[in-house]
């Protein structure tokens, strides 16, 4: 590291602060202030709607869903990544990182045109056979399932290579079979980058708003979620409410993420 | 014989890293695998523990088959270079890992987890984590948990590698004595010629994916099969047509033997009761010769006297042709 005069660092700190603080500091405080305004009576009147209530509980479904989907398959992706050499695993490389770089409305539209049960390429045969996919919580799921992809994979795969396969391979001399390695020895050297990325991926999917608006149908009282409850009752000026959900959502996130980051340094410090 | 490799071959990709390689291991020796970086020592001992498949060709262990068995069932121990501790384990968990895996009744697991923790001395780390230990206590560790499921061949991949020079040498000779404690036949990998000459029953050394040579550690020093093989396990001169090493160079200061090759002393460095010299003949060879202080000070040499050389009677040489033998020592 190169030291900085003693004024050059006070600078890139304040600097640093400042653009923090005017880009994610200040509006969230902002939301917090309009949210108890009126002390709880916005919380009281969004509360008591039961569109919200149920679109909160919808939110919640969607989101553990997905975030259960995507440890799985975040998990079983990071290994094949890391640990196998195959023909085009770079380009399922690329492809996890995608949804990164689409925007979530672009992704909605996507799955529309498979998925879509009138014109959608797959969506037909799939309502044939009883499954609805779109306006329904299966292509809600998936949705979310998409935007959030790359958040458990990205954690896991810098551990797993800093892991390395000395551990699996001295399991597997010592007579561990596939799943006993796994389960004894991998997932436990990958435990608080899986953590994280879950975690991540909750915040990511509690807050999921374009794909999910195209996808969902924004049902009132069936499909819509709580981003979407925050928009509509923003555009029908119950801006109270609005404020009252979108503080829930704001707290669950920072909750999660602040209870990750609590726990991990305690682990990795005794570790 | 306890381990008998046959005709295997291994590429990685363009690169040969073992090509037609036989050799028998026998049953309570401690052999090493002795080699220059790259020269597919390693890539052997992988494809012997199963972590690594061969091409083509054969292992057998204890008798049995094992070239398409997988690692699991292969029943050997495996001790790693950077260690492969369980690091979210406890030591004592480490070493119980293998006997756990194959269920066997808590008591006696504990009984022989205490009992190989004594064997490695380390009985009162019991319950640290491995990142509590030091690395020549790591390495212990993984030794106990290869030792602890009964494994028929243990097989060590440069297990001292990471370690500084002073911790290096007490485990050596700490594995020279456990191995006579407990005979289960050992195999070692190792680029340090002087680790395999101190430890190893058996050398077998290997270059450039091929057995060079095969023997005790005195035979392949006092009758070594080329050049390779002498050069690698010490140093070499040249002196006429001949290999051979520096110390094995009688000097004096008449002609009185016959052949002696006439040569000035164009330097000479003292290291503590060694004297290193060079000395150029006429036809511009150069030729280095080691001696002891003694020797060099009752002769009078000094920088640019005149001496006379010849090989000492009993010396180890080869003549300097590059691989001119190729002998298959093998079996």
């Amino acid at each position: 590291m190169v030291e900085l005069p003693v004024p050059a660092r006070w600078a890139v700190r304040l600097a640093a602060v400042a653009y923090v603080f005017l880009l994610v500091g200040w509006p969230v405080i902002t939301l917090a202030q309009r949210a108890f305004a009126d002390g709880f009576a916005g919380f009281h009147a969004a509360m008591s709607d039961p569109d919200v209530t149920h679109a909160l509980l919808v939110t919640v479904e969607i989101s553990l869903w997905a975030v259960v989907i995507n440890t799985v398959f975040g998990v079983g992706m990071a290994l094949l990544l890391v640990r196998y050499e195959f023909p085009g695993r770079r380009v399922l490389s690329a492809l996890v990182d995608l949804p990164m770089s689409m925007s979530p409305v672009v992704i909605g539209l996507a799955l529309m045109l498979v998925y879509s049960g009138r014109y959608g390429w797959f969506g037909p045969t799939l309502e044939a056979h009883g499954l609805v996919v779109i306006f329904n919580s299966p292509g809600m799921v998936m949705a979310t399932c998409f935007v959030a992809l790359p958040l458990v994979v990205r954690e896991v795969v810098p551990v797993l290579e800093e892991v390395g396969d000395d551990q699996e391979q001295a399991a597997r001399s010592l007579g561990a079979n596939a799943v006993q390695t796994l389960r004894r020895i991998t997932l436990p050297a990958i435990k608080w980058a899986v953590v994280y990325g879950v975690v991540l991926s909750l915040a990511r999917s509690l807050g999921e708003f374009g794909a999910l608006k195209i996808v969902s149908g924004n049902l009132t009282g069936r499909t819509q979620t709580a981003p979407l409850v925050v928009e509509q009752k923003y555009d029908n000026f119950a801006q109270n409410e609005a404020y009252a959900v979108a503080f829930v959502l704001v707290a669950i996130s920072v909750l999660c993420i602040l209870v990750v980051s609590l726990l991990r340094p305690q682990e990795e410090s005794t570790s | 014989m306890s381990i008998e490799i046959r005709g295997v071959h291994k590429r990685f990709g363009d690169f040969v890293a073992l090509e037609d390689v036989n050799v028998s291991l026998p049953t309570g020796q401690l052999t090493a695998l002795l080699g220059p970086s790259g020269g597919g020592k390693s890539t052997l001992l992988r494809i012997i523990a199963g972590l690594e498949k061969a091409d083509s060709g054969t292992v057998g262990i204890e008798g049995t088959d094992a070239t398409r068995m997988s690692p699991q069932k292969r029943n050997v121990g495996f001790v790693f270079q950077h260690y492969a501790v369980f690091k979210h384990m406890t030591v004592a968990k480490n070493v119980a890992f293998g006997l756990e895996i194959r269920r066997r009744p808590k008591d006696e697991v504990r009984a022989r987890v205490d009992e190989l923790l004594a064997l490695v001395h380390l009985s009162q780390f019991a319950d640290r984590l491995p990142s509590q230990l030091s690395g020549g206590q790591r390495q212990r560790m993984a030794l106990a948990r290869a030792l602890a499921v009964q494994p028929k061949v243990l097989l060590l991949d440069e297990p001292f590698g990471a370690l500084d020079a002073k911790v290096r040498k007490e485990l050596r000779d700490w594995l020279r004595r456990l191995h006579d404690e407990v005979p289960v036949t050992t195999v070692f990998v190792t680029h340090d010629q002087e680790e395999a000459m101190e430890v190893a029953d058996e050398i077998v050394v290997i270059n450039d994916g091929r057995i060079e040579q095969v023997g005790t550690p005195d035979s392949l020093y006092d009758a070594p099969a080329n050049d390779f093989v002498m050069s690698f396990l010490g140093e070499v001169t040249q002196l006429g047509d001949l290999r051979l090493r520096p110390h094995d160079i009688h000097i004096s200061r008449s002609p009185d033997l016959v052949g002696a090759t006439a040569a000035d002393i164009l330097r000479l460095t003292r290291v503590g009761f060694e004297v290193r010299l060079v000395a150029g003949t006429e036809d511009g060879q150069e030729v280095s010769v080691v001696t002891t202080r003694t020797h060099a000070r009752s002769l009078g040499l000094e920088e640019g006297e005149l001496v006379w050389l010849t090989p000492s009677s009993g010396a180890a040489t080869v003549p300097a042709m590059e691989r001119l033998v190729r002998a298959e020592l093998a079996g």
